[in-house]
């Protein structure tokens, strides 16, 4: 056979297949120690939970809309309001609250990356593999009931319900591992956070300069590194007991159930705070935006939020009214939850004189953020009344205070993340999100709120308790618990129109440029979305509103700020 | 924020940034691995403490003994900085705005004066209610006081219409202290009210606030509920309302901090603003030439 060399016309540049690209694409994400795309990552993961939780409120619903139900057996129920309970605080809340931290305190400050971009990642991908440890226990946790049991002590999870005796199998060591496992993720994230925040800041960027939303994510994160840490602790002595003979909790050997729940609510209540702080901070950026003027009291909300994360501390115990404390005990917990009102109250306040005589424009992260105020105060005031013991007495643990929670957790928090997510999508990818879908989700999503959680508070008056999977026909709640799941279906539906809008615009969405809103922190000086490094240049400042200087060079904010 | 290039700016072509790493992923399955382990096996366990030890060391080669970066190159992408809304308007404070604060309010006696006339103005209407309704003037006062009596359970008509000598206390005690307060509420809040103070403090606040006790007693303290006429009530209520606003309105009203200058309201000493002090010595102005 001859030996034959053809000629090649030219260089072959093989093109990577798809399958390659996606590959790379992947390996992108993987890898990453970017504070963009480590935030891009809690956000979604927070998503997909937040649909994840709310499948499984649903199916709590399905099953209380009508008397001796049996949609889903009690242990499955029992399953579903543990689960549900410790996704959105652990799973969606946290992860999406401190995923926007972590794309935003950065570009806000004017930093080209958190201070510590590793640790950053280790936080995230603990996160993530403590939820999906969580999630094994549906496949893997094995309970009272058999194998493939999800945990099923209720989110607090209290003592002794968690001892071995009641507790057979695994399932809750599944609870207590995981949320240890993401607990160190989080005191990660906040120890990053509080780093970034005090030594990375740009030029003139003073702490009285810097934007309110970066002020409320450095006081949460002292809140988180104060609180996280009870709870671990107390994890891991629910562990001791479990597994090695321990008796802190179990009662007949000398433990104390009721230390227990002290561990579990000096966590658990500034917890809310944690959650609710950046969601003010939130409502703290879009509102002075869409209002078309600064923030009203800079000053006293900083001093407010550091305020309400002191008095929070302070609190725990009303939630414990009804485990039998002294009366002084009783009476200090009570006047320490009304003062909570009072840097609340400030705050509301002030986000009203900053509409007070604005040229609103109510656009859909507007809108959100309006629908919050409202709600927030509602939920401030039920958190008031619940704050009176003999109140408390009466309804606790009750459908009162799940729809009083639920007010403070969805009405506020999940309504302001709505309202961020709409404010800053256009900035992580560029492209606008659709107004119209953007207004059926709002105004469904309040309709279904109200409808579900407003006849919440009727049915906890009228008795009757939470975690009960069902009832009898002849307790007058029949009428009562069908509107609030015809009202959770409502939310449903808006809550896809949302995840519909999220794929539809990033496929097809409108160009949003670098400052789509006309705002005027340092994030909206960045292309859409920023490059790696955020600023070609480093940037210098010289007022709380950077942007509005030098679009207003002949008005600027620094001639009047002191 | 500044877009002259000023001293100290960096603008280079290329930036410095973190270099990407798997060793923080791998770290962390490696802690979930090790936690896993311990509801399922122990084998778990230690694949999970390999994946830590590699993570680590691998971190630590990451950063020791230098950090890897990577350089990134600066794209040149424009950025507009501007805003459609140029025009800058300005809140112009009217007059107006300031009636609200008062210029000029009640002392605070006066409150309590009104107070203490409203609440034995309402004494008339709650007894003439024991006595046509129940033919004791004790009924109103033991439903006021009742919790003084350490050992009623459900108590019948007929005792709650006896003399009981500790909810006569419990009742001067609660009546006192609330009528007082009310009354400082009304000496603050009157001179805030746009027109018709006594209308609107002495009758339309009365005839709200029972309103609002109407609609949750039953629920807050339903055995109540069920003894009190809410139409006794409502006199009651209106007759404080009423002698308690015609009492603090006839007070002489005394000017607030709110007509004084700002550095007088901040307590900041000033040439001008104050009388000197008898012991002060001569003006230091008229010192000069």
């Amino acid at each position: 056979m001859a030996d034959h060399t053809l000629p090649i016309p030219g260089a072959i540049t093989a093109a990577p297949s798809r399958g390659a690209a996606l590959l790379e694409w992947l390996h992108g994400w993987v890898v990453t120690v970017d504070h963009k795309r480590l935030g891009i990552l809690y956000v979604v993961y927070a998503i997909f939970f937040l649909l994840v939780a709310g499948a499984e409120a649903l199916a709590m619903r399905i099953q209380l809309a009508i008397p001796g139900n049996h949609f889903v057996g009690p242990e499955t129920y029992n399953e579903l309001f543990t689960m549900h309970g410790t996704t959105m605080v652990f799973l969606v809340g946290m992860p999406i609250l401190f995923g926007f931290a972590n794309y935003l305190v950065p570009l806000m400050v004017g930093a080209r990356d958190m201070a510590f971009p590793r640790l950053n990642a280790f936080s995230f991908w603990l996160t993530a593999f403590g939820g999906l440890l969580l999630y094994f226990s549906f496949i893997g946790g094995f309970g009272l009931y058999g194998m493939g049991n999800a945990p099923d002590v209720g989110w607090f999870a209290y003592a002794p319900l968690t001892a071995k005796a009641f507790s057979p199998g695994h399932n809750t060591d599944y609870w207590a591992l995981s949320l240890i496992v993401m607990g160190f993720g989080t005191l990660g994230t906040a120890i990053n956070i509080i780093a970034t925040t005090l030594s990375m800041r740009c030029r003139g960027m003073t702490l009285f300069r810097m934007p309110l939303f970066v002020w409320l994510m450095l006081v949460v994160s002292g809140l988180t590194l104060i609180t996280i840490t009870p709870l671990t602790a107390a994890q891991i002595m629910l562990l001791i007991d479990r597994y090695v003979g321990g008796h802190f909790f179990d009662t007949q050997s000398g433990g104390s159930a009721v230390v227990w729940i002290h561990f579990f609510w000096i966590f658990g209540h500034p917890e809310v705070y944690v959650l609710v702080m950046p969601a003010f901070g939130i409502a703290s950026e879009i509102i002075p935006v869409f209002s078309r003027k600064a923030i009203f009291g800079y000053p006293a909300m900083v001093a407010a939020s550091v305020g309400i994360a002191f008095v929070s501390l302070g609190v725990w115990a009303h939630h414990m009214f009804t485990v039998g404390m002294t009366s002084v005990g009783n009476a200090f917990f009570v006047l320490s939850t009304m003062m909570v009102g009072i840097p609340t109250g400030i705050k509301i306040f002030n986000w009203l004189a900053t509409m007070w005589g604005g040229k609103i424009r109510f656009a859909t992260p507007m809108l959100f953020a309006t629908g919050f105020l409202f709600q927030f105060l509602i939920a401030g005031l039920t958190g008031i009344m619940l704050s009176v013991a003999p109140w408390d007495w009466q309804l606790h643990n009750s459908y009162f205070v799940i729809a009083h929670f639920h007010y403070v957790l969805v009405g506020g928090i999940v309504f302001c993340i709505f309202a961020a997510i709409y404010y800053w999508y256009p900035k992580a990818t560029g492209r606008m999100l659709s107004e119209t879908l953007g207004h059926w989700h709002f105004w469904l999503f309040l309709i279904g709120f109200h409808i579900t959680f407003d006849t919440m508070h009727l049915v906890g008056i009228l008795g009757m308790p939470r975690s009960i999977y069902t009832y009898e026909a002849d307790r007058g709640w029949n009428t009562l618990n069908m509107i609030i799941s015809a009202g959770g279906m409502i939310q449903g539906i808006a809550v896809l129109i949302f995840a519909w809008n999220l794929i539809d615009s990033f496929l097809h969405g409108k160009e949003a440029g670098n400052d789509p809103w006309d705002a005027w922190t340092l994030e909206w000086s960045t292309p859409s979305p920023p490059p790696a490094y955020n600023f070609g240049a480093d940037p210098v400042v010289r007022s709380r509103r950077p942007l509005w200087d030098l679009k207003h060079p002949n008005d600027p904010d620094w001639k009047y700020e002191q | 924020m500044t877009t002259e290039s000023q001293p100290g700016d960096r603008q280079t072509a290329t930036i410095q940034m973190p270099a990407p790493t798997a060793w923080p992923i791998i770290l962390a399955f490696g802690c979930t691995l090790a936690a896993a382990g311990l509801v399922t096996s122990a084998g778990i366990s230690i694949l999970g403490g390999v994946f830590m030890l590699a993570g680590s060391i691998g971190w630590f080669r990451q950063v020791l003994p230098h950090e890897q970066h990577e350089e990134i190159s600066v794209a040149v992408q424009p950025v507009a900085i501007a805003s459609a809304r140029a025009l800058v308007d300005r809140i112009r404070l009217s007059p107006e705005h300031r009636a609200r604060l008062p210029v000029e309010t009640y002392p605070v006696v006066s409150g309590i004066k009104g107070g203490i006339a409203g609440g034995i103005a309402m004494i008339g209407p709650a007894l003439l209610y024991g006595l046509i309704a129940q033919h004791s003037i004790w009924y109103p006062v033991n439903l006021l006081g009742g919790a003084g009596v350490a050992h009623w359970q459900n108590p019948t008509t007929a005792e709650i219409a006896a003399f009981h000598w500790q909810s006569l206390f419990i009742a001067i005690v609660i009546h006192s202290f609330t009528c007082v307060l009310v009354g400082l509420l009304y000496g603050a809040m009157l001179p805030m009210l746009p027109r018709h103070p006594i209308l609107l403090g002495g009758v339309l606040a009365p005839v709200l606030w029972t309103g609002i006790l109407h609609s949750f007693m039953g629920i807050i303290n339903p055995a109540l509920a069920d003894r009190i006429s809410w139409s006794w009530f409502l006199v009651s209520q209106v007759a404080y309302g009423i002698t308690a606003g015609i009492v603090v309105a006839r007070q002489e009203r005394v000017p607030t901090d709110q007509s004084l200058p700002f550095a007088a309201r901040m307590g900041i000493e000033a040439p001008g603003m104050m009388h000197s002090r008898a012991d002060a010595g001569p003006s230091r102005d008229k010192d000069k030439p």
